[in-house]
C-alpha cells in the first residue's frame, strides 16, 4: 500500500535535485560567458542547455521529473574582431561563446523559483504527515 | 451513538487531499518539462459517490493510486491558466494555490478528527 | 476477564448503548437465564471486538514501521483501538463493582 504523501516528498525531492542540476549548469554558462579557445580559430565554450522529462511511476501513479540530457545549444557563436588574440584566425575574427548573461541569470531566477515551489510543496506534505501522527498525541 | 459517520468521511476526504498533494507535487516537480500537461484528480465528491476499489485509467498514460482500503481516486487532466510555447501546461501560482487549500483543509480534518476522538475516549470514562 | 463474569450477571434489559447502560444498577441474582445471555453474548462480543481492533492496530503498526501501510491507515486504527479499548475498560469496571455490591447484598 503506498503512501501519498510519501510520494508527494520523493517526487518533490526528485524535482529539488532537477532545479539544482539546472542551476549547476546555469552557473557553468555564466562562468565561462567569455571562455574562447587557445589556438587560432579555435571553438570557444559552447554554451550548454539542460532538458527535463516527466516519468510516470506505475505504482503510484504520480509524475517524477528527470534531466533527460545536458546538450551543447546549437545558436551559432559571437565573432569579435580581435587580431591580437590568441585564438584569432587568419581574418582577426575571435568565436566568443554563444552565452547571452542576461538570459542565464534570468533563467537561474526562475529555476530557484521552482526550487523554493518544490520545497513549499515537500514542506507541506511533510506537516500533513506529522499532523496525522499527532492524532494519537495526548492533549 | 459513537461518530462513526464523521470519521469514515474525514477519513476518506484527507485520503483524497493525500492523493491531491501527490499530483500537486507532480506537477510541480515537472513545472519546466516540455509537453508535460498538469493533472489533478477528480472532484470529491465524485470519488466519494462511486465505492470504487478497481483501478481505473483516463488513458493509457494515466495509473491512478490504488489504494487498497477505499475508493480509488482518478487522476484527469486539469483546467490550467495557459499552455506555453513549450507545450508545458503547468501553472505555478495555480498549483501553490491548491497546495494552500488542500493543506488547510487536512488540518481542519484532522483537528475535528482529534477532537471527536478525545471526546469518545472521554465519553467512556467512568 | 469479562467472560468469566458474564456468565454470573445478568440484566432484565439488555443495553441499547453500553456507555449509558453501565451505570444501571443490577438487578438480583434470581433474573432469567435468557435475558442474561444477551448480556453475556454482549460483553463477550465487545470483548472479541476490541480484542480484534487491537491485533488490528498491531498489524498495521508493523506494516507501517516496514513501509507497506500509509501513515493514516496507521493512525485510524490505533485511534479504533483506543476508543474500542476505553469503552470496554469503562464496562469491565462498572461490572465488576456491580458484581461486588452483589456480593456484599445481605441474603
Amino acid at each position: 500500500m503506498i503512501d501519498p504523501l510519501q510520494t508527494s516528498l520523493k517526487v518533490g525531492a526528485s524535482g529539488l535535485e532537477a532545479q539544482s542540476r539546472r542551476m549547476r549548469v546555469l552557473s557553468e554558462n555564466l562562468a565561462n560567458a567569455q571562455a574562447t579557445g587557445k589556438t587560432p580559430g579555435s571553438d570557444p565554450y559552447a554554451r550548454k542547455v539542460i532538458s527535463f522529462e516527466s516519468q510516470l511511476d506505475e505504482a503510484t501513479g504520480t509524475n517524477f521529473v528527470k534531466v533527460s540530457g545536458i546538450d551543447r545549444h546549437q545558436a551559432p557563436f559571437r565573432i569579435e574582431h580581435n587580431p591580437g588574440h590568441p585564438a584569432a584566425d587568419g581574418k582577426g575574427f575571435v568565436k566568443l561563446p554563444n552565452v547571452d548573461v542576461l538570459v542565464e541569470v534570468a533563467d537561474m531566477r526562475e529555476a530557484n523559483r521552482s526550487f523554493e515551489a518544490n520545497l513549499q510543496v515537500m514542506r507541506q506534505a511533510r506537516e500533513m504527515i506529522s499532523m496525522t501522527i499527532d492524532l494519537l498525541r495526548n492533549g | 451513538m459513537s461518530p462513526i459517520q464523521l470519521f469514515n468521511v474525514v477519513s476518506q476526504h484527507n485520503r483524497w487531499l493525500s492523493a491531491r498533494q501527490a499530483t500537486i507535487a507532480g506537477n510541480v516537480a515537472n513545472v519546466n518539462t516540455i509537453g508535460y500537461k498538469a493533472v489533478d484528480v477528480e472532484p470529491f465528491e465524485m470519488a466519494m459517490a462511486e465505492a470504487r476499489v478497481a483501478v481505473k485509467a483516463t488513458n493509457s498514460a494515466h495509473m491512478v493510486p490504488a489504494a487498497a482500503d477505499g475508493p480509488a481516486t482518478r487522476v484527469q487532466d486539469s483546467d490550467t491558466w495557459d499552455i506555453t510555447h513549450s507545450g508545458n501546461s503547468v501553472s505555478m501560482e495555480q498549483e501553490l494555490i491548491k497546495a494552500g487549500e488542500v493543506n488547510r483543509a487536512f488540518r481542519l480534518n484532522t483537528s475535528v478528527a482529534k477532537a471527536f476522538h478525545r471526546m469518545m475516549l472521554a465519553s467512556a470514562k467512568v | 476477564m469479562i467472560e468469566r463474569i458474564s456468565p454470573s450477571l445478568s440484566t432484565p434489559a439488555a443495553p441499547s448503548t453500553l456507555g449509558v447502560d453501565a451505570t444501571r444498577p443490577v438487578a438480583g441474582a434470581g433474573v432469567q437465564e435468557a435475558a442474561g445471555v444477551d448480556f453475556a453474548s454482549m460483553l463477550g462480543d465487545l470483548a472479541a471486538k476490541t480484542a480484534g481492533d487491537v491485533r488490528n492496530a498491531e498489524t498495521l503498526s508493523i506494516a507501517g514501521v516496514r513501509g507497506q501501510a500509509s501513515v493514516q491507515q496507521v493512525v485510524e486504527a490505533v485511534m479504533s483501538a483506543e476508543q474500542s479499548l476505553q469503552t470496554a475498560i469503562a464496562v469491565r469496571d462498572k461490572v465488576v463493582s456491580a458484581y461486588l455490591e452483589i456480593s456484599r447484598m445481605s441474603i
